[in-house]
């Protein structure tokens, strides 16, 4: 294979892989209480702040060594963003639970207006970033060519892969994850078997926020820059990947990121770049037609 | 309830503002001074109303415009031309202004400047670069500041005459300021005998550009130029760096002007080497020297557009002043025909409101994130 | 509910105090506390005291009030639902029916004690209302949730934009133009996503609305890209408004005989926006009235059962969308001419989400509230300009605020009842 192209498959999996972190987060709300959570890009946009601070005070005690400082800023991140997770959907979205479907849209919209500007007064208007952690590069070569990995990406496909992986064995053998799906699948009926369902929706958001907020971290490490307003391009852009997958899907999000991941990618490198935004929407729009569930969805039975 | 509540507050809106306007009477020369003083360009506001406030002061305490004092009026577009409109036709009709020091963004000072032409105010711009700023005729649009064009002239001479550069990238941000200068930088590169390899837009406020990376390295181009802001350019030179391309030179235009530059590029090793084309520091000119000294002793460093935005000031001053007149048309054909001593030095402009002569130079950064002027090439 | 006569606890209040406390400190802590620069920090631990100090004391009246009756029946109100349309008694006056005569008469007689800023900002309210008023019938009608309205909008503007450039249209010309052009987009988005469920068509919608405004802004020969194309002031009988003619004609003011004044071309659009407003608000008061209004509303509530009375659901959803794309056409036309320049950046995603917030605080369905919120929502931000940062910020809390406050929106659509009239067998 080409080493331009194979070189292009790799950037699209990492970004891919980024985008479906945070499509977990829209997946998961959406698949529990039918509610896109607009507010979800701006959550990941904190946890880039937070990242960025925690290193910044870990830098400052005198940590320099790669792997404390990476574990100090994950559980700090982690820990934090799930907080903001949950009193987001205590404030602006538990009042709305029995409203219409369209006030808590408005909510989270008004949400990510006021963490934005949150993020912009107390942290200043300007491009915020950290230094360079894990610097240095794999080159791979290959017959015609080769491929430049740093370390970062790889460390990124990693903790992506594994943040999932934990995540689907949560869901699948625990008895958090069970409950999870078990609201999911039918409100009324799960909180008639005794499960608190207000409290599993509490637990869906901490869980969405802490998946945004491990994406934080690693997309902060690997571009190494970011600002109050970059949840909202990367929010759209892991929203569609939601609905590419199918929403409600688990592992629909992760195939969803990657499949956006990989068509940017590609179609930038071998098209034009100017209209791979154009090229991304249509494909979702074309996707959606033939296969109105998304990916891996469910197909939706409506039953009289 | 909720309802008689609002429809109060809507006609108190109304009927305050319409008697509140209408009982004020002038005795003082007003100037506005527009731009972004929230959102993200809030730093570039705010110089520009440092620049002009000082220069208010320093003219008023010199007797004034015609013997009238100078009033600033601030307004703030945030950058976004929907409410460059609305200040603009809240400083004409509201604040009666005889002159506005304004916009900072171009795409918000070309609706705007159309108010101020239909309420025949005299505008200047210290910071819009885009040649439609003036390019439509306008009789009283001025510009304190280079154009996009002749800027682009300066990149491209120098990546052909100096960087000897064959194979080039050119990249912009899709936006009226990068894409503008993009153009134009390709255009000379083209009419020098050097055609890009490649030409690209970038979306705003992404941040992972390693297609375009790969693009570039397939390409095989020795140098990339892009026009842009330093939020783009910043990850754009690392991943440049990231995928092994180091021996490419990278070069940009006044829009990464700034210290925050490092911190997006992810530390001073990046930004080494980076060339980016500015207007000579007004800073080093002998006239500025006291004004300069001025603001460092109130704490505050006349950085980026501040001494444009001071110069400013003085050009519409100087109008009124030479024009003997209040009338924004009368000082316009004055500045077109007469050259102003400002802190910048002696200025002239066209019959369009451009400056006669650019002053474009090319930078470099250095190893430790910051940046000085390269020598004049000739 | 027996729980009025519980005793207020104070302690528990003041435990739900020190936790909201304790919470915030974790929330606000680093954020507004820990103030990065460049890959350093400064500590600003003052305001983080002040904002936890300020969450506890509102934490502790909020828990004190929830115990008094008054606050058990705000949280009760949270518990019930409602749904569907709100029945009145058949001889029921609203107490609002003079609202519609007196926004007109104060519509009528405004412009002549406003000036111009105050005018273009009620020119910004009517086109929102304009905007409001379409959405209102793919959202709050038909229940078909439209994330790309904006699209349409941009279609209209760029109608004229184009038009002039390429065609030498104008403002008249592609008034009604553009209307059609906006409903034929809305058809062609409308015939692929009929298939789709609620919130898949609004990503589609979404996805849609991003197109388009990428094209406007990558299509750099036909469009002028970023930097926005110029649009030509309206036209009276051929009489510009400008202060100068442009093609040798004679201006509006010298025609008859004025003096310049450069409000007249806000004056203009303010007044035929006032016009086309009045027509479209009469427009959907007939449709709602008529058998495709009653159709929207049935989809709304439930499709299934609709198909099997045999309503053409295709056709009821393609009239919806095509209803409200060509009236947000028309606003765009208004909105080109008034700003006199469009460039992509009036079309953003952000823009969509303002008109669906219009639409859903002034009660979904409901064209009063629609066009109290449309005013609310545009003038808000310029009475907050006082507040000069924190604008956005205290835009963002009223948002959440007001739907928690009004879930249903600020006007609950409702219907007057039905009697039968005498002699009439049941």
């Amino acid at each position: 294979m080409d080493g331009i192209f194979l070189q292009q498959l790799i950037n699209g999996l990492t970004l891919g892989s980024v985008y479906g972190l945070i499509a977990i987060g829209y997946t998961m709300v959406y698949g529990i209480i039918g509610m896109i959570n607009f507010a979800h890009g701006e959550v990941y946009m904190i946890s880039a702040y937070l990242a960025a601070i925690s290193l910044a005070l870990l830098a400052y005690f005198g940590i320099e060594s790669f792997p404390l400082l990476i574990l100090g800023t994950l559980v700090f991140t982690v820990v934090v963003t799930g907080i903001y997770g949950w009193v987001i959907e205590r404030v602006a979205y538990k009042p709305l639970r029995n409203s219409t479907r369209l006030a808590p849209l408005i909510s989270a919209i008004g949400i990510s207006l006021i963490l934005q500007n949150y993020a912009q007064i107390s942290q200043g208007a300007k491009q915020q970033g950290v230094p360079t952690l894990l610097a240095g590069a794999l080159k791979v070569d290959i017959g015609t060519g080769f491929v430049q990995l740093t370390y970062t990406k790889i460390f990124i496909l990693i903790a992506a892969f594994a943040g999932m992986a934990v995540l689907t064995y949560i869901i699948k053998y625990t008895k958090l994850g069970r409950m999870c799906r078990a609201t999911q699948q039918d409100r009324k009926m799960a909180s008639i078997l005794g499960i608190n369902t207000d409290r599993v929706i509490s637990y869906v958001f901490i869980i969405g926020a802490a998946m945004a907020a491990l994406a934080g971290v690693l997309i902060t490490m690997n571009y190494g820059t970011f600002d109050f307003y970059a949840g909202f391009v990367i929010g759209i852009k892991a929203f569609t990947a939601a609905v590419l997958g199918g929403i409600g899907s688990l592992p629909g999000a992760m195939l969803g990121g990657i499949i956006l991941g990989i068509s940017e990618s590609l179609f930038s490198g071998l098209i034009n770049s100017d209209y791979k935004d154009v090229f991304s929407f249509s494909l979702l729009v074309l996707i959606l037609i033939f296969r109105p569930q998304g990916l891996l969805g469910r197909p939706l039975v409506a039953k009289v | 309830m909720s309802q008689t509540f609002y429809k109060k507050g809507f006609l108190a809106l109304a009927v305050s503002a319409a008697l509140g306007v209408s009982a004020f009477a002038q005795a003082d020369i007003k100037f506005g001074v527009a731009g972004p003083m929230t959102g993200a360009n809030a730093s570039f506001g705010e110089q520009y109303m440092r620049g002009a406030q000082a220069a208010a002061d320093e003219i008023n305490a010199k007797g004034g415009v015609n013997g009238e004092k100078i009033v600033l009026v601030k307004g703030d577009d945030a950058c976004e031309p929907k409410q460059a409109v609305a200040v603009a036709n809240r400083m004409v009709d509201q604040d009666k202004v005889a002159g506005v020091v304004g916009h900072f963004c171009s795409s918000s000072t070309i609706p705007a400047s159309e108010v101020y032409s239909d309420a025949g105010v005299i505008a200047i711009t210290p910071g819009s670069t885009n040649p439609a700023v003036t390019e439509r005729g306008l009789s009283a649009m001025f510009r304190m500041c280079g154009r996009d064009d002749q800027q682009g002239i300066v990149a491209g001479d120098y990546i052909v005459d100096v960087l000897k550069g064959k194979k080039v990238a050119v990249l912009h941000d899709k936006d009226t300021y990068g894409q503008g200068l993009a153009d134009a930088t390709k255009a000379q590169l083209t009419k020098r005998g050097v055609t890009p390899v490649l030409y690209e837009g970038l979306t705003r406020g992404e941040k992972d550009f390693s297609a375009v990376v790969t693009k570039i390295r397939a390409a095989g181009a020795d140098i990339v130029y892009f026009g842009g802001l330093h939020p783009e350019a910043g990850p754009l030179v690392r991943q440049l760096r990231e995928q092994g391309l180091k021996d490419v030179k990278f070069m940009s235009d006044d829009g990464i002007v700034t210290d925050e530059l490092v911190t997006t590029a992810g530390g001073p090793q990046y930004v080494d080497g980076v060339y980016m084309t500015f207007g000579a520091d007004p800073r080093m000119l002998p006239e500025s020297k006291a004004v300069v000294e001025q603001f460092r002793k109130s704490g505050y460093e006349p950085e980026g557009y501040t001494l444009y935005a001071y110069a400013s000031v003085q050009t519409l001053a100087a109008g009124f002043t030479g024009a003997k007149s209040t009338k924004g048309e009368d000082a316009a054909k004055w500045l077109k025909a007469n050259a102003v001593k400002t802190v910048m030095g002696e200025k002239t402009w066209d019959a369009k409101g451009d400056l006669k002569v650019s002053d474009y130079v090319v930078y470099q950064w250095d190893k430790d994130g910051k940046y000085h002027q390269l020598e004049k090439q000739k | 509910m027996s729980a009025a006569k519980k005793p207020i606890d104070i302690k528990k209040s003041v435990i739900d105090a020190i936790l909201a406390g304790l919470i915030s400190l974790i929330v606000f802590g680093p954020i507004v506390g820990v103030v990065l620069d460049g890959y350093g920090f400064d500590l600003q631990p003052a305001r983080v005291g002040w904002l936890v100090a300020i969450v506890m004391i509102g934490r502790f009246a909020m828990s004190l009030f929830m115990q008094t009756p008054k606050g058990l029946k705000v949280l009760h109100g949270f518990e019930s639902t409602g749904s569907g349309v709100h029945v009145l008694a058949p001889d029921y006056k609203s107490r609002l029916r003079w609202i519609i005569p007196a926004l007109i008469v104060i519509a009528i007689v405004f412009p002549f004690f406003a000036n111009k800023y105050i005018l273009t900002v009620v020119i910004l309210g009517l086109i929102y209302v304009l905007l409001g008023l379409g959405l209102n019938i793919v959202v709050g009608l038909a229940g078909l949730l439209d994330l790309g309205y904006v699209a349409f909008y941009a279609i209209g503007a760029y109608g004229l934009a184009l038009g002039y450039q390429y065609l030498g249209l104008g403002f008249w010309t592609v008034l009604p133009l553009s209307a059609l052009a906006a409903g034929l987009a809305g058809c062609l988005l409308g015939f692929p996503v009929l298939r789709m469920h609620g919130d898949y068509l609004a990503i589609v919608t979404l996805g849609f609305g991003e197109i388009i405004r990428l094209i406007l802004n990558n299509w750099l020969s036909f469009t002028g890209g970023p930097n926005g194309m110029p649009v030509p002031s309206p036209t009276f009988f051929g009489l510009e408004f400008g202060r100068r003619a442009k093609e040798g004609g004679v201006p509006f003011h010298e025609f008859f005989g004025l003096e310049y004044n450069p409000n007249i071309k806000f004056l203009f659009i303010y007044i035929v926006l006032f016009l086309v407003v009045l027509l479209v608000l009469y427009i959907k008061h007939r449709l709602t009235r008529m058998p495709v209004g009653r159709a929207w509303e049935a989809l709304r509530e439930d499709e299934i059962a609709c198909r099997s009375m045999g309503l053409n659901h295709v056709l009821v959803k393609l009239s919806a969308f095509t209803i409200g794309a060509s009236t947000a056409g028309l606003a765009g036309v208004f909105f080109a001419s008034y700003q006199g320049f469009v460039n992509p950046s009036s079309f953003t995603f952000f823009e969509s989400a303002l008109i669906l917030a219009i639409v859903v605080l002034g009660g979904m369905g409901s064209t009063v509230g629609v066009v109290i919120a449309a005013f609310v929502l545009t003038v808000a931000p310029e009475l907050l300009r006082a507040f000069s940062e924190y604008r956005v910020l205290l835009f963002g809390v009223l948002m959440v605020v007001m739907m928690i406050w009004r879930p249903r929106g600020l006007i609950r659509i409702s219907r007057t009842g039905v009697t039968p009239r005498k002699g009439v067998a049941p």
